[in-house]
């Protein structure tokens, strides 16, 4: 699989978000879109434009919002339903869990500004326990793409698949890894982005980037071979994928923007303790809320948060010492 | 459907029901008891459905909200023939299709769901919105499909549903139809007291719904309500239906210590028999003062009466004219009471279609103007038309054999308990027998229809023609001659459950289950204990 290079292109995971809908809608009339007040910050309101019939704003009612598009997933539609992370999974757990998960409807919710990432509106609004959350209940998929490019092709291969599905994207333009062309994300899969020998790094989300550049600094500077797994099906997890590398790299360090209890770390530690016992370290937000920060200050906030390269070089480099590596 | 035979199902409901609840040792009576006639409606007269391919995609939608109600929603896609009636015994059970609460099926659970259920309930508060997606898509496919949602009271706490109720207006969403079961308790006691809903009504015509407010145990009131939201555009209609927590048992209605418990098992017997007691007053508008019917159906209405019998006399079969279908059709539009057409004509085969066109909702001829030909011509015509079909019978006439190969199409058996012809004449004592034996035969032919006592009864012989078994009662003078309707008809129904309780105790008795019974039914007991000669007994406990 070919990367792009990654310093150079930005993406905007909503634009894909809202660009893959289209494309649904135009081939698929039975595509409908739901929205609580977000749907211009979301970009399915570039759906709604085309295909107002099919679009439904809900206002600030998330629990009537998950809950309609159960009603319209019963009457035989495919339902993607969004709005913001921060208030969807934990406000709606019941609707999502009783009404969706458990007659296993077609409905997809695919929420943005997940993680510390949506800056500056502060600790309430960023969701950093959304994955372990959704990961709890049964029947629905966890997804978290790391750019535009993966999320636009996500988007549109969870339309054909029936059931329900939850897919986190970020706020911010990200690099774009992927190129358009050849990049393939199959549902309980991940894609290796860099191979390597000495350790695994499995990042999913924003995170995946930033794992990307710390393999570079690691081989660079300490001449470490890392291999770098983007873990963008969190639910199934790429099981075999995760035991080959705990095998092969001897450690398994996880990144993820999220809280490092029962997130990406958990789904990786919980396969490697039950199968390969080898040792899983895990990166994220550290069982502690957020707080506010400027765009132009992000850079300082992932790094008080321990979300940096500079950080999972940190980890990389501890866990050799303790491996004796 | 009929209306006697939907009387009949939605019996059959509660029973099936309390028995299955009985049997699981959990699950919510009240709850299924106070939806029991809005469900019945709906799946008997209302839905569009085939429970033979229950996904059928010109179905109607029903959404059970309230997922408490479970074991009524199930009793009613049984007695709808949804899945065999005998596994209700499988309530809450490990492995059955009878979930505790209702869970939508679908091949991934086909072994936890039936078919037919179209949404999992069990946590309040999210079905509105669920039907409101529903609607949302039909109308989107241009189907014609409506949405029903049943909705209880207390859970009209959560905020979700009035989120929901903001929502189905902005839509103009007019195939959805919720109906509220303002049964006015929840699970810790009365919904005024844990959390105020009142104005309920106010509530939702300030969310800009169609708002209509009916007794929901009264099936013509719901399906007047059903048809008026009908017939609404580019509004979304609920149905406050006032409900009786418990309605048909009696220590349990109203009683929030019964809002989730079971009976025990060996009260089943006699729970059925109360079930089965029920019973109907008809007042016939012929009798008393000349004034006009419309007078007279306004007052029993406002009494309480639960159908309108109608003598319809031609003066050839009986020596008296009173008034013929232009008559009934003339009264139709003052009342949605039933009306139970009482044919003493001579030739109604020649008449039927006008008194089918009337408005009837019972029609009765008398078995002494027919011939099994005749019979089977106008069975034919008032079945098609969805009636429920009569046979009267004379004092001095037996049913007819020809009658018992239309048993299981005959609604109600009228036995006349005077010489038809006028008003006002004595009760014949040896009816009662007369009616006590037919109601024995008529069960061993598995006959499921009523029988109607019709002449002379008052306070004084309506317990014994009930006691016979008949459960619909005419009452002519002994209502109309009274200066106080409203009392007069109280007086027949309190005769009645005076009546109803000796034989809940007699049954009692055979089941030994006496004292338990009686410590169950105390606070029902107690204002009868002088009449039923208990009052030792309930002081000793």
């Amino acid at each position: 699989m070919n990367l792009t290079d990654f310093e150079l292109r930005k993406g905007d995971m909503r634009s894909a978000y809202g660009s893959a809908l289209v494309d649904l809608g135009t081939i698929n009339k039975d595509i409908v879109c739901v929205g609580a007040d977000t749907t211009d910050s979301l970009k399915t309101k570039k759906f709604g434009d085309q295909f107002p019939e099919r679009f439904f704003n809900i206002g600030i009612a998330e629990a009537n919002l998950v809950s309609i598009a159960a009603g319209l997933a019963i009457a035989g539609k495919t339902a993607f339903a969004s709005t913001y992370a921060a208030f969807l999974p934990g406000r709606c757990l019941d609707q999502i869990r009783n009404a969706i998960c458990y007659p296993s409807l077609d409905v997809k919710l695919v929420v943005s500004h997940a993680g510390l990432t949506v800056g500056p509106d502060g600790a309430s609004h960023q969701q950093i326990e959304d994955l372990a959350i959704m990961r709890s209940i049964p029947n629905i998929r966890v997804l978290a793409p790391a750019d535009s490019v993966s999320v636009f092709k996500i988007i549109k291969n969870i339309a054909e698949i029936p059931g329900p599905f939850y897919v986190r994207l970020a706020r911010p333009s990200s690099a774009i890894i992927y190129d358009d062309s050849d990049s393939i994300f199959q549902i309980g899969k991940a894609n290796i982005l860099q191979d390597g020998s000495d350790i695994t790094i499995i990042g999913c989300g924003l995170m995946v980037y930033k794992a990307l550049k710390t393999a570079k600094i690691l081989k660079e500077r300490y001449n470490i071979s890392a291999r770098i797994i983007d873990s963008y099906s969190l639910k199934p997890l790429d099981n075999d994928m995760v035991l080959k590398a705990g095998r092969e790299t001897g450690a398994i360090i996880t990144v993820e923007e999220h809280n490092i209890i029962g997130g990406l770390g958990s789904a990786v530690a919980e396969i490697c303790s039950e199968y390969h016992p080898c040792y899983v370290k895990r990166v994220g937000v550290k069982d502690t809320f957020g707080e506010s920060a400027r765009d132009s200050e992000l850079d300082i906030l992932l790094e008080c948060y321990g979300l940096t390269e500079k950080e999972i070089e940190r980890v990389v480099l501890s866990t050799f010492d303790k491996l004796k590596k | 459907m009929r209306y006697l035979d939907l009387k009949r199902k939605i019996q059959e409901i509660r029973i099936n029901a309390i028995e299955g609840i009985a049997e699981a040792g959990s699950g919510h009576p009240g709850a299924s008891f106070s939806a029991a006639e809005i469900m019945g409606v709906l799946y008997f007269r209302e839905l569009r459905h085939d429970p033979s391919n229950p996904t059928w995609a010109g179905r109607d939608f029903f959404i059970n909200s309230k997922g408490h109600s479970a074991p009524g929603y199930y009793a009613t896609l049984a007695v709808a023939g949804y899945f065999p009636k005998n596994e209700m015994k499988d309530l809450r059970k490990f492995g059955s299709r009878l979930q505790g609460h209702p869970v939508r099926y679908s091949k991934l659970l086909e072994h936890h769901s039936l078919p037919g259920v179209e949404y999992s309930g069990g946590s309040e508060g999210i079905g509105l919105s669920v039907s409101i997606g529903i609607a949302l898509a039909n109308v989107l496919d241009n189907k014609e499909n409506n949405v029903y949602v049943l909705l209880g009271d207390g859970e009209t706490n959560e905020g979700q549903v009035w989120e929901a109720a903001m929502t189905a207006p902005k839509f103009k969403l007019d195939n959805l139809v919720a109906i509220l079961d303002r049964n006015k308790i929840q699970q810790d006691g009365f919904t005024e007291d844990i959390m105020p809903l009142d104005p309920v009504r106010d509530k939702w015509v300030a969310f800009n719904w169609n708002v209509l407010e009916i007794n929901g145990h009264k099936v013509e009131q719901i399906m007047d309500a059903l048809n008026k939201a009908s017939e609404i555009k580019n509004k979304p209609t609920i149905i406050i239906a006032n409900t009786v927590k418990g309605n048909g048992i009696k220590h349990m209605a109203n009683n929030p210590q019964w809002h989730g418990k079971a009976p025990p098992n060996m009260h089943i017997p006699v729970l059925i028999e109360e079930l089965e007691g029920e019973y109907m007053i008809a007042p016939s508008i012929i009798a008393g003062e000349k004034e006009n019917y419309e007078e007279k159906i306004k007052k029993v209405e406002r009494g309480g009466a639960d159908l309108i019998h109608l003598d319809v006399m031609d003066g050839i079969f009986v020596p008296n004219i009173t008034f013929l279908a232009d008559t009934i059709k003339k009264l139709r539009p003052i009342t949605n009471i039933p009306f139970d057409a009482h044919l003493m004509i001579e030739k109604p085969y020649d008449h039927i279609e006008e008194y089918i066109n009337a408005g009837c909702d019972i029609i009765t001829i008398h078995a002494e103007t027919c011939d099994n030909e005749k019979f089977c011509y106008i069975r034919d015509k008032v079945m098609s038309a969805g009636i429920s079909l009569g046979i009267a019978i004379n004092p001095q006439t037996d049913l007819p054999a020809w009658a018992f190969s239309y048993l299981n199409d005959i609604d109600v058996i009228i036995v006349m308990s005077v010489n038809p012809g006028f008003s006002g004449q004595k009760f014949i004592p040896d009816i009662t027998s007369k009616i006590s034996n037919l109601n024995m035969t008529l069960k061993m032919e598995g006959y499921k229809g009523y029988i109607e006592a019709d002449g002379g009864i008052d306070a004084s012989t309506v317990k014994r023609v009930y006691d016979a078994g008949a459960r619909i009662m005419v009452a002519g003078s002994a209502v109309f001659s009274n200066s106080d309707i409203n009392t007069a008809i109280l007086q027949l129904k309190h005769k009645t459950n005076v009546t109803l309780e000796r034989n809940l105790l007699k049954k009692a008795d055979e089941n030994s289950i006496r004292k338990d019974w009686i410590i169950a039914r105390k606070h029902i007991l107690i204002p009868v204990a002088n009449e039923l000669g208990i009052e030792d007994e309930l002081n000793r406990l």
